[in-house]
């Protein structure tokens, strides 16, 4: 390998399967890398720019051209105004990459029209691929850290190749003639950038650019699409399996991550759909690191070249450690490590609440609430079970604030934090049953609670 | 206000129970008041439930890719002539 070769890899793999299919239409890969030439001439001289496309082709065709120009993709976990303000005031100059402008959009935007018929004809093979320094920023991922602003994950492009080749291999993505990558989860979140945009830019896949949503979108997608791959997570899948629709002609692998799917769910799943269930273990901090066949493993294996240790850092947190990585990452759940290398979970950590697979800290939660202006006090309190595959509990909520409405509050709440964290019910008291320490016994919130005819 | 037909009622009242909008009473459901975002706040994740729960009780399938999905779900009122008129079970 040449020195040159070392230090960078290509931004595109070449492959005879699309890109893309935009509208039912393929888009090859050469005209993919003519949409990122002439967005990326576009962009302004920034140091990053905010990924914000929901169309799955533009956001890559965005990806492409921010990582061209040298930039980082910005990707905030959630569209909310406070969020990307906090995360904007360190990229003062960066624009947001959108589907189309929106009035009022509190950033400056610029629209991706790219559809995959710009030029780069469908037969012509890609030209001239451009090289991206493998130790280049790529992305920042955020997760609401435990300061009240979003902590920035940093990407490489290695690191992304990286854990690109490595889950291509795991799931047997990697093969000609390639899968469609039909996915309800977002690009902007790390699962949906590491399970579709990367296997699609980086393997002989071809990623889907809409997102089907509702359980009938999702089966007409898997009906429609060749040798389609269904990537969701638990709650989606369920809604799937709930929904009762007779089974779409198999696809050939369904991957689920976000939380951990209940093996008699897997089981489930496995039979309606006729296809394997593999489940992804991975963070924002880590990105995906470990795999497993649901139906038949307890445990995760690590990703070839990943290794996980329990007894981990000084705050007692497992390590995750592999090529992509520049050092070990801490990981958000409590694990136990088997002699083989092989990993479980044994429960999250006490703080962590996941609620249909978004992770929030709960004393990160407590303190938006208690710093809106207006609230004198306020508790978010965790349902007993936070999340299955048969419907979401949602977290509820005391406050105190003798000025404001439950309306007033929940609007100042959305600004920051992702709906799936609003509380509901949310209650107004005079005060929190506080013990003389400070503490919020949960009993004691849960009685408050049911004083107000909420039912626990 | 306006009042909610008969129908209206018994959409209310699945979209309440299917959500367990617990401090929400069917009744107090504006015909013509947005279900997302303001009105009953509703977000993606009750989207996914309510659209359950309209194909376990109807039979009717709802589609993003419909055109007039953002007006499906624009109101109590719109939701249930939309599902009037797409009903196989009753």
């Amino acid at each position: 390998m040449s020195e040159a070769a070392a230090l960078a890899c290509p931004l595109l793999t070449d492959a005879d399967t699309p890109l893309a299919r935009v509208g039912g239409r393929p888009v090859s890969r050469a005209a993919w890398l003519a949409d990122v030439r002439e967005l990326a001439a576009r962009l302004p001289e920034a140091p990053a720019a905010f990924n914000l496309c929901e169309d799955r082709y533009r956001f890559s065709v965005a990806f492409g051209a921010i990582l061209l120009r040298g930039q980082m993709n910005l990707l905030p976990p959630a569209r909310g105004r406070t969020v990307l303000g906090e995360i904007a005031r360190g990229y003062p100059e960066a624009v947001a990459l959108v589907d189309s402008c929106e009035e009022d959009f509190p950033l400056h935007t610029l629209a991706v029209s790219a559809r995959g018929d710009a030029g780069g004809g469908n037969e012509d093979r890609p030209a001239d691929i451009p090289m991206i320094p493998r130790d280049r920023t790529a992305i920042l991922g955020f997760s609401s850290g435990s300061t009240g602003t979003p902590t920035a994950h940093p990407r490489r492009w290695g690191d992304l190749v990286a854990v690109t080749k490595q889950a291509l291999q795991r799931l047997k993505l990697d093969r000609t003639p390639g899968h469609t990558l039909v996915a309800t989860v977002p690009p902007q979140h790390m699962y949906g950038l590491e399970s579709t945009v990367l296997p699609a830019l980086l393997g002989p896949n071809t990623l889907l650019a809409e997102r089907p949503f509702y359980p009938a979108d999702v089966h007409a997608a898997l009906e429609r699409e060749t040798r389609p791959v269904l990537i969701s997570t638990p709650f989606h899948l369920g809604t799937c399996l709930r929904s009762g629709q007779s089974a779409p002609s198999a696809p050939r692998r369904i991957l689920s991550a976000t939380a951990p799917l209940e093996a008699s769910t897997a089981k489930e799943l496995e039979a309606h759909f006729g296809a394997p269930v593999n489940e992804i273990y991975g963070c924002t901090e880590a990105g995906a690191i470990a795999s497993r066949r649901t139906v038949r493993e307890h445990h995760w294996t690590p990703y070839p070249g990943v290794h996980v240790r329990a007894d981990g850092d000084a705050s007692g947190l497992a390590l995750a450690h592999g090529p992509q990585h520049r050092e070990p990452v801490p990981l958000p759940d409590c694990i136990e490590v088997a002699e083989d290398g092989r990993f479980r979970m044994t429960g999250r950590l006490a703080d962590m609440l996941n609620i249909a697979g978004k992770r929030a800290s709960l004393v990160e939660l407590n303190r938006h609430l208690q710093t809106l202006p207006g609230v004198e006090d306020g508790v978010f309190i965790p349902p007993a079970d936070s999340s299955d595959a048969a419907g979401i509990a949602r977290l509820a909520a005391l406050v105190v604030a003798p000025e404001l409405s439950e309306t007033d509050i929940l609007e100042q709440l959305a600004e920051r934090l992702d709906p799936a964290f609003l509380p509901r019910p949310l209650v107004r008291v005079d005060n929190l049953p506080r013990s003389t320490t400070g503490k919020l016994p949960r009993q004691a919130l849960l009685e408050l609670l049911a004083s107000h005819g909420e039912p626990v | 206000m306006g009042a909610q037909t008969a129908f209206e009622q018994e959409v209310a009242r699945l979209i309440v129970d299917s959500l367990n909008l617990e401090e929400t009473a069917p009744e107090d459901i504006e015909p013509e008041a947005p279900l997302f975002r303001e009105g009953l706040g509703l977000d993606s994740i009750d989207a996914l439930e309510l659209a359950l729960a309209i194909g376990r009780a109807y039979g009717v399938q709802i589609r993003s890719d419909d055109e007039d999905n953002l007006r499906i779900f624009a109101s109590l009122r719109a939701l249930s002539e939309h599902i009037e008129a797409n009903r196989t079970s009753s």
